[in-house]
């Protein structure tokens, strides 16, 4: 099912949104090179009830307030203040860092939208910057042999092929897994017990590329059961990419060979699989410089 | 005469994958279906144009029909089309009151095709920031906003347009183009609601309430009002739409809203109670009309490929294995499944056909259920409650009654095996009772029919009836329980004055065959404890149509008993048994 290519590979590295791009045209770059940087909005709200905590009707909230919509704010800021006839004062601070994104006057409720969050792309693949693209980030071309697989779980990352079995038909087990392959990538044959995924996760293993796994299996790793065959986010910090599919499936003889003559050598893999909406499907690329 | 002995059509409909197109020619003062092609639909690069695809299906009509059909500027005769593709139509819909104006906002879009991402109210759970983030995250076609009886509820209709103003709300399409809001709700609110969205951000337009009152539920204009917003809005972003729009005579509908009226049509042809079952790749839409009222809901979450994973997760791997027809375990059934999501194969083996006819049964169920709230009875009316009510059904809160349903229509990836297999997963998920007719669309052309309607009414439900859906057969399933060997006593005379007669145990099933199209009068009589519909222990008579698999006796009882692995197959070649007929 898995499919073997040799070509000049361009990434197109890009942040979500406008942000400082640090590389230049020409330069030489390795997959750990920070492209670009920048902030994404953040999707957390808080929903703070000043009517409550003013003890005023809804519609009377709005003379108390402090900030205005738009406004930064830090955590225990006063947004709203009243003093009250008797001289008892009432305070509302912010609960969080973040700027005022909504006053609801009808619920007396106001929104506060945490603070911005900073995100960063990498190179991912090691070659050259052949275009920078202003404020959001550059294309990154070298030459490489890739692998598209079938499924994947996990992001992009990067680090040494490591083979930790002999053969393609063989399955990957626990006692194959050592300290050795601590930030490597591995490479199993037709299938990886739970045991290994758990011990390789343990050891701080990149990636394990492998024929198959069992569902099951993959659901007790990731601790939900997989819906929609769209994937990427995990945070389960390691990459699993399974090149011919689900159960103990021997990896394709070619697949095998080209990764055993890798051995050593660096490789940049992406779980990230989305099958209904666009039809991506994780890859395994192996620089060839 | 003369003009109408000419008439060529082509229908064609856009799907995410291909492109069907057919050609209706006029013959003997009817329109007949001439020739049915395909092609890749062409949205995606390198061919960035939707009538490329079209293109191709009809030059394909043409290599059938032996005539020039594809011209310059398009097609060269009348042309008509609904799309499926880019997912259909997405919309989020409110209302005030969860269930009264907002269900009834529901049905408006779920009936136009709409698929539902999202759902609010005034007496939503999520607290309003959680609103706002769903409405921000979840990225529309159309926003349909609902609520207040006309000269009803005022300021929460405006609290909730003031919900969307705040959480500028985004189209799916076109960053920089305006949404499109369809308000039906209080007539009295319209000016300040169409002031409290901004005019660069939504492209608000007013229509009939659907819910002018209380106790009445006026869907049409709402209805109308999406179709328009479709054609105007949504549909002119994918790519070659704008070229799309002149050639076609009429309004681009969705497809599910097609396939809708399609079925509505012929249930009001016939006067019959129907109710439909599309089960695709990743989603499951169920249609019905009972009593004249049409409903839709769409399931996105189960299907038989992308969504079929998800029938694991929420039915549960035991109520899918139950139905295969010999053991396999938990992991072989979760692996054949994720393959079935994960590579999508062409020809299956026979063990991921019987993981997919299993799971396609709780899919149809899980969209039953589902279907079962939309299509419901008006909330919100007071009903007063006599002594007579406590016998009779019409205080029940569905509409979706099997024992009244005289036909079944089945389409979709379920139904691309054997006959016996898709009759089989119909008697099975949905427990018909009574005298019911199954039919199917093993062409996938109801759609076709649909847009055919605002055209030619006669000519589509003609085409409906003799040519797009084709008869599996006619079930007669008794409800409850015995255990005397004699459930029901079948005496069939066909037109040819052949007379069969058959008893059927309890627990069995058993074909008759019947030619598709062939008569026949039945007389059913079902032993003291079953209920064929009409009560304990009453004959039904009623005349019966045939089809592949001709008269079908399912008398295992309602509702259904466990099923038991050996009899999964016992059950098949029962049904095969009625092939003779076809």
């Amino acid at each position: 099912m898995s499919r073997v290519t040799q070509a000049v590979i361009r990434k197109k590295r890009m942040l979500p949104a406008a942000g400082e791009v640090f590389v230049k045209k020409g330069e030489r770059v390795s997959p750990a090179t920070t492209v670009a940087k920048g902030k994404v909005r953040n999707p957390y709200i808080e929903g703070i009830r000043l009517d409550l905590k003013l003890g005023v009707d809804a519609a009377n909230v709005k003379p108390y307030l402090l900030k205005r919509v738009g406004d930064e704010v830090k955590k225990d800021d006063v947004i709203a203040l009243r003093r009250s006839f008797l001289g008892r004062t009432k305070v509302c601070r912010a609960s969080i860092d973040g700027s005022i994104e909504a006053f609801l006057p009808t619920s007396g409720q106001l929104l506060i939208r945490g603070a911005p969050i900073a995100i960063e792309v990498k190179a991912h693949i090691p070659g050259e910057v052949i275009e920078v693209i202003p404020e959001e980030g550059a294309v990154v071309e070298t030459e490489a042999k890739s692998v598209e697989s079938v499924f994947g779980v996990g992001g992009e990352t990067h680090g040494e092929i490591m083979l930790a079995v002999e053969k393609p038909d063989e399955a990957l087990m626990e006692a194959a897994i050592e300290k050795e392959h601590r930030d490597k990538i591995i490479v199993g044959g037709s299938t990886v017990t739970l045991e290994a995924l758990r011990r390789a996760h343990e050891v701080g293993a990149r990636a394990i590329i492998v024929g198959g796994v069992d569902e099951k299996d993959l659901t007790s790793l990731l601790g939900y059961e997989l819906g929609f065959g769209i994937t990427g986010n995990e945070t389960l910090g390691m990459t699993l990419i399974l090149t011919e599919g689900f159960g103990p499936r021997p990896m394709d003889g070619e697949v095998f060979s080209l990764l055993r003559s890798f051995q050593g050598k660096l490789a940049c893999v992406d779980g990230t699989t989305q099958i209904r909406a666009r039809m991506l499907r994780p890859e395994v690329i192996l620089p060839l410089s | 005469m003369g003009e109408r002995e000419e008439e060529r059509i082509i229908i064609a409909e856009i799907g995410a994958a291909n492109t069907k197109a057919i050609l209706l020619r006029a013959k003997g003062g009817s329109l007949q279906l001439e020739a049915v092609a395909e092609a890749p639909t062409t949205v995606e690069p390198p061919r960035l144009d939707v009538t490329k695809g079209i293109e191709a299906a009809v030059k394909r009509l043409e290599a059938e029909s032996g005539e020039r059909l594809w011209g310059d500027e398009g097609p060269k005769v009348k042309f008509l089309c609904s799309s499926g593709d880019a997912g259909g139509l997405h919309m989020i819909v409110a209302g005030v009151m969860g269930m009264i104006s907002r269900e009834s906002a529901e049905r408006a879009a779920l009936g136009a095709g709409a698929h539902l991402l999202d759902a609010f109210s005034k007496d939503d759970i999520r607290p309003n920031y959680i609103l706002v983030e769903a409405m921000r995250s979840n990225r529309p076609d159309i926003f349909l906003l609902a609520g207040g009886t006309d000269g009803g509820a005022v300021n929460q209709v405006l609290e909730l347009a003031t919900l969307i103003a705040k959480s500028d709300v985004r189209p799916r399409f076109g960053e920089g183009y305006k949404l499109p809001v369809i308000f039906a709700g209080n007539v009295e609110v319209r000016k300040q609601v169409s002031e409290t969205l901004r005019e660069d951000r939504y492209a608000t337009r007013a229509v009939a309430n659907v819910r002018p009152d209380i106790d009445r539920e006026n869907l049409g204009p709402a209805k109308e009002a999406i179709y328009d917003s479709y054609m105007e809005h949504v549909i002119v972003h994918a790519p070659g739409y704008d070229k799309l729009a002149h050639m076609v005579k009429g309004q681009i509908l969705p497809s599910q809203a097609a396939i809708g009226k399609a079925l509505y049509a012929y249930a009001e042809s016939r006067d019959i109670n129907l109710l439909a079952v599309d089960v695709g790749s990743a989603t499951t839409d169920i249609y019905s009309v009972y009593n004249g009222i049409f409903n839709r809901s769409l399931n996105a979450e189960v299907g038989l490929t992308y969504g079929i994973l998800n029938v694991l997760k929420i039915a549960g791997v035991d109520a899918v294995s139950r139905w295969l027809p010999y053991e396999l375990n938990e992991k072989e059934v979760r692996n054949i499944a994720a393959n079935l999501m994960a590579l999508q194969p062409e020809k299956l083996t026979p063990e991921e056909e019987a993981v997919r006819d299993a799971a396609a049964r709780e899919a149809i169920k899980l969209s039953v259920e589902l279907h079962k709230r939309i299509a419901s009875r008006l909330k919100g009316i007071v009903i007063k409650r006599t002594i007579a009510d406590t016998f009779s059904q019409s205080l029940e809160e569905t509409h979706v009654n099997m024992a009244k349903t005289q036909a079944i229509v089945a389409r979709g990836k379920a139904f691309e095996g054997l006959k016996e297999t898709s009759a089989l997963i119909l008697l099975d998920a949905l427990e018909p009772v009574g005298v019911t007719q199954i039919m199917y669309d093993p062409e996938l052309l109801v759609s076709h029919a649909g847009i055919l309607l605002d055209y030619n009414k006669d000519a589509a439900v003609k085409l409906l009836s003799d040519r797009i859906l084709k008869p599996i057969g006619t079930c007669v399933c008794p409800k409850g329980k015995t255990e005397s060997d004699g459930a029901l006593k079948i005496k069939l005379q066909r037109s040819t004055g052949l007379t069969t007669t058959e008893t059927i145990p309890f627990g069995e099933i058993k074909a008759i065959p019947l030619k598709a199209g062939e008569m026949a009068e039945l007389e059913a009589a079902p032993s003291g404890r079953l209920d064929l519909g009409r009560g304990r222990g009453k004959t039904v008579k009623s005349v019966v149509t045939g089809g592949s698999l001709g008269l079908i006796i399912d008398a295992r009882g309602r509702p259904l008993p466990p099923p038991k692995r050996d009899q999964q197959r016992k059950w098949l070649l029962a049904l095969a048994a009625g092939k003779g007929g076809a």
